[in-house]
């Protein structure tokens, strides 16, 4: 069940479960991506034939040196890979499909802008004009105090003018404001579904959390033996290994990997050869 | 008063920042809300929040309530007399039975 197939651009085919990437034409960086992208790839880099990445992959699917990893977000990975069941999980999935169902209107951001713009251009055009015909009011009325007729007949003709513009004004205000008004009211019950919307992602991302401490809980007591067996291994052998390694390690043994693990040849050595390190990990392995 | 209420939590992040960032210019914080000040600043602030988040930021512009201008002496005087009722286990409606003051539900349906 740890067979897996590397085809490299050249054409060559190389079998595992462990496969030496030294001996082959390619980079352990482009095996590591073709393993989480699987098939098919462009002809130029290499492709992988073998079972998906589970979510482990993405914290133990290199195992070099100097790897460091988020224990607990690897520990939870690993009880996901497994299968257990959380007391969380129908909770989570109804929360997380009412998310998925949940319907928010679109509102058309720019179109309300351009509402609020015109709503205020029409408001301060009002005002505007509405001062200038009081102005001219008045201008007319000293005029006729004056008995100036033909300043009269201009101011008239002036504030005619005016009058005219603001009526057209006040029309385009309340239309403007109108429109406004409606756009406010349908963004406001759009709201109501945001809110929604929010709160629901709120509690998915509690619920995430929640399962990921039962799950990594859960399987807790199996990496911290598999640390134990790994650490009077090497310490029998007086290998040097880091503790972010070990850690790795530890998790790697304890998961279900059905997809190539890239380990640098450092750690292989480390585990006593390749034998060794595949008898370890019980999963396919790519060295390099 | 600028009141913004935010409904993404990558909106409520940015306010949560900015009122950490701009204390002068808060009033008050209430989770993924805030109150800020009628400032320039203020608008400002809440300028830059709509920019970056458009509807998932909702502003208001807040002003103080007077009870003797904004609503109906009839909804004033109702709200007092309640208060000052003598059984504090009556309900409004049943309070309210019988007497001069409106309805529940008919000022539920009445704008201000």
């Amino acid at each position: 069940m740890n067979d897996w197939t590397l085809r490299l651009p050249d054409g060559a085919e190389l079998a595992g479960p462990v496969v030496d990437l030294r001996d082959a034409d390619t980079s352990p960086r482009a095996v590591r991506r073709a393993i989480r992208g699987g098939c098919p790839t462009r002809p130029d880099r290499p492709a992988v034939h073998a079972p998906p990445p589970t979510c482990v992959h993405s914290h133990v699917g290199y195992l070099h040196p100097n790897v460091s990893i988020d224990r607990r977000a690897a520990l939870a990975a690993v009880g996901a890979a497994r299968g257990v069941d959380t007391p969380h999980d129908a909770e989570f999935d109804r929360v997380r499909t009412s998310l998925r169902e949940l319907s928010v209107p679109t509102v058309d951001d720019a179109e309300l802008r351009a509402a609020r713009r015109r709503a205020a251009e029409a408001g301060s055009e009002t005002d505007r004009l509405r001062e200038r015909v009081a102005a001219l009011r008045g201008r007319v009325a000293a005029h006729r105090d004056d008995g100036d007729d033909d300043a009269v007949a201009a101011a008239e003709a002036s504030l005619s003018e005016a009058t005219r513009r603001l009526s057209e004004a006040s029309t385009e205000r309340v239309a403007a404001t109108q429109r406004l008004k409606a756009l406010e009211e349908r963004a406001r019950r759009a709201r109501d579904s945001r809110e929604k919307r929010f709160r629901l992602g709120d509690r998915v991302g509690n619920l995430r959390r929640a399962r990921r401490a039962v799950l990594a809980d859960l399987v807790e007591p199996d990496v911290r033996e598999a640390r134990t067996r790994l650490e009077s291994w090497v310490d029998d052998r007086a290998i040097e290994i880091d503790g972010g390694l070990r850690d790795a390690l530890a998790i790697a043994t304890t998961a279900p990997l059905r997809a190539p693990v890239v380990v640098d040849p450092e750690v292989v050595a480390g585990l006593g050869g390749p034998d060794a390190a595949f008898e370890w990990l019980s999963a396919p392995l790519a060295i390099g | 008063m600028l009141l913004v209420v935010t409904y993404s939590r990558r909106a409520r992040e940015t306010l949560r920042n900015a009122c950490r960032s701009h204390e002068e210019t808060v009033v008050r914080r209430f989770g993924r809300a805030a109150l800020l000040r009628e400032t320039e600043y203020g608008a400002f602030l809440t300028c830059r929040l709509r920019e970056r988040h458009a509807g998932d930021v909702q502003i208001e512009r807040t002003e103080p309530f007077n009870e003797f201008a904004d609503a109906p002496d009839a909804v004033r005087e109702a709200a007092v007399a309640y208060e000052r009722r003598d059984s504090p286990y009556t309900p409004y409606d049943r309070f309210a039975a019988g007497t001069d003051h409106p309805d529940a539900a008919e000022m539920r349906g009445r704008e201000l």
